[in-house]
């Protein structure tokens, strides 16, 4: 039983033949073998590295902010020409009408049940975010307030792990976590009590339950959602949910589900963060024009390979054709050899590129937080549709690369050929 | 010598070939040639005159710059590429001075060979016909060999069966013995004689040799690009 068996009945000759042409090629089928194979190990690399990287550098920018925040459309402010009920005609009045406070959302309980209904959404953190001082003594600080169930937010903004003194999980009505730079600006520590105030709300003096650091820049001061909503005076409502979704690359298309939906204001991530998805979209571009570009080199490869071939295959051409080959039937035999070599060398170079991406993923980085997880030092990623698709990439690259040997094989004049 | 009754299985009529070169190449000036189903022809002529130019375009591999080809009763320029094939495959066999046997195959294989290019595969009876056909000519120990480990009148001889795969109406056999010592060159030559009346196949060959031509049917000689009976 040879590799042909399986082959259709009718085109079993030709591809007997492929299969003894290769065979017999030797080191150069060997060659063209490699020149494929290597194409796919290149492709699988770039990607695996480009896509890992993407995927790090998002899930390090993505990790500790929402995904989508879904608040109420702010009011724009109307000019007092276009208010309703005002005289017609040119007016000297630049004066225009007050713009409405951001609304609170009243039916956050419909919005949770309506976000849980879409499959991508994780989680869903229902909160009141807004400005007030906090002060001890003299000098008001301003400070940003988040009022949220701790457990529930922890997911969207982790503060725990951050925590340098103090607790955040299980935090009382009455306390508060603050960021290490507003303690240091208070002088304050765990345990002592602050004021805050806000426009709106009933000043509060909670005490410091925690204190965490981001590492840079300032924080939110954390309270739980009734003594936020009580701070910033919105009663019962929330002014805005937090969503955190499973595939961070899905939450544009959850953003615009909710704003649907709901018919409110749903931003996602990437919209506040405009540049860094450009730059993602241009390193992918990128890969695909190097995986391009090499799967181009590598089929000029075959295909130079091929021709001298099919060139030191001239006199069998010619006897076949003497003895009543068609010019399919001749076709089909380079083609097939063409379709051996880029099966061979699209699987050997799949094996071959796992393997790489994954010697190369071994070595840590040496860890740099007490408790972390040592991470890899190249951040490389093995997608199975990427893969696939550089094996299917390069198959057709290598078929391309035969068609042109192969049908001048098919043309030549079995007379020239023998000679 | 007489003429042979019969179905005519080659015909032309004002055969001329010019090759067209840098300098154009007037090879065959208008030949008229009949032959009928299972006649024996030899073809003599000097190197250069045109025989494999001829021999060529009655198989089918060439095509004449003018004048009428009729190939066992069809006009071959009304042919399309697949049309040629399949006249080569079906009604033409050709043995060559070399005898042209891939090396990659074995003398069976390469003997069953236009059978599978024909119709994608062999059947039993057809392999078994094949291998009689080569214990016949000798070949009988051979059959598994290959081509390069086999001498050059074993190869001309699984040559000839290969033309006759098909059971073709005509074999254009262009010097078959030319490669071949005087001893291998007759057994050749008497092999293709006792298939040419056994299964009445009309044969064609172009030879150098006074001896093996003067044994044929009939001799013919292509000179300043005519052709001409001898006797
Ligand atoms: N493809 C070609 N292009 C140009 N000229 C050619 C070509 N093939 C053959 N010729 C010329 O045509 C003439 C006849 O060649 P051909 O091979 O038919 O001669 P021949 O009678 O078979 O000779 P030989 O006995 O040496 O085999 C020669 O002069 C040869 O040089
Ligand atoms: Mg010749």
């Amino acid at each position: 039983m040879t590799i042909t068996t399986f082959l259709p009945r009718q085109i079993r000759f030709e591809g007997q033949l492929a299969w003894r042409h290769l065979r017999s090629g030797g080191g150069q089928t060997w060659l063209t073998i490699a020149a494929v194979a290597s194409g796919v190990i290149i492709v699988i690399f770039i990607m695996g590295l480009i896509f890992g990287l993407q995927r790090k550098f998002t899930a390090l920018l993505t990790d500790a902010i929402p995904h989508v925040t879904v608040q109420v459309p702010e009011g724009k402010p109307i000019p007092y020409a276009d208010l309703p009920g005002s005289r017609p005609g040119p007016t000297s009045s630049r004066s225009e009408m007050q713009a409405p406070q951001r609304k609170n959302i009243d039916d956050w309980r419909t919005v949770l049940s309506i976000a849980d209904t879409i499959p991508n959404v994780r989680t869903v953190s229902p909160a009141v975010a807004g400005q007030g001082f906090a002060s001890k003594g003299a000098n008001p600080v301003g400070v940003s307030l988040t009022g949220a169930d701790p457990a529930q937010q922890e997911l969207i903004t982790p503060v725990t792990r951050n925590l340098i003194a103090g607790h955040y999980i299980g935090l009382a009505a009455d306390e508060v976590v603050i960021d290490y730079e507003l303690a240091k600006d208070l002088n304050v520590g765990v345990g002592d009590r602050i004021r805050i105030t806000s426009i709106s709300g009933i000043p509060e003096p909670p005490r410091i339950a925690g204190i965490y650091s981001k590492g840079q820049g300032r924080g939110s001061a954390y309270v739980t959602l009734r003594t936020g909503q009580s701070m910033l005076g919105i009663g019962n409502s929330v002014n805005v949910v937090y969503v955190k979704v499973y595939d961070i690359y899905g939450a544009d298309a959850v953003a615009e589900r909710l704003a649907v939906l709901l018919d409110c204001e749903a931003k996602s991530w990437s919209s506040e963060f405009p540049n860094f998805v450009t730059s993602l979209q241009a390193q992918a571009a990128s890969a695909y024009l190097i995986s391009g570009f090499t799967l181009i080199a590598s089929s000029f490869a075959i295909a130079s390979v091929l021709i001298v071939s099919v060139q030191r295959k001239a006199k069998q051409i010619g006897i076949l054709k003497s003895i009543g080959a068609r010019k399919n039937q001749i076709l089909l035999v380079f083609l097939l050899e063409g379709l051996g070599i880029a099966v061979a060398g699209s699987v050997m170079g799949a094996i071959a590129g796992i393997a790489v991406v994954y010697l190369l993923s071994l070595p840590k980085q040496a860890v740099t937080r007490v408790g972390g997880v040592p991470e890899s030092l190249f951040p490389l990623m093995l997608d199975p549709l990427y893969i696939l698709a550089a094996m299917g990439a390069a198959t057709l690259a290598t078929l391309l690369a035969a068609l042109l040997p192969a049908r001048s094989a098919a043309k030549m004049n079995p007379v020239d050929a023998m000679r | 010598m007489i003429a042979l009754p019969g179905k005519l299985v080659i015909e032309t009529v004002g055969l001329k070939k010019t090759y067209q070169g840098k300098l154009p190449t007037p090879v065959l000036f208008g030949i008229d040639l009949r032959v009928v189903a299972g006649e024996f022809v030899s073809i003599i002529g000097q190197s250069g005159s045109g025989k494999s130019t001829l021999l060529n375009i009655l198989g089918a591999l060439d095509v004449p710059s003018e004048g009428l080809v009729k190939i066992d009763g069809v006009d071959i320029s009304t042919l399309t590429d697949d049309g040629l094939a399949v006249l080569r495959s079906e009604v033409v066999g050709f043995v060559f001075q070399a005898h042209f046997l891939l090396e990659e195959l074995t003398c069976l294989e390469n003997a069953v060979l236009p059978i599978i290019i024909r119709k994608g595969s062999a059947t039993q009876e057809e392999v078994e016909w094949i291998h009689g056909l080569l214990v016949r000519v000798g070949l009988g120990g051979q059959l598994h060999k290959s081509p390069d480990t086999m001498s050059g009148g074993e190869n001309q001889r699984c040559a000839i069966v290969r033309a006759l795969a098909n059971r073709p109406r005509i074999v254009l056999a262009d010097e078959p013995t030319g490669n071949l010592d005087s001893h291998s060159g007759e057994e050749v030559f008497q092999l293709m004689r006792q298939m040419s009346a056994e299964i009445g196949i009309a044969f064609v060959m172009v030879t150098h040799d006074e001896r093996l031509a003067h044994a044929a049917d009939r001799i013919l000689m292509i000179e300043d690009g005519l052709m001409r009976s001898i006797e």
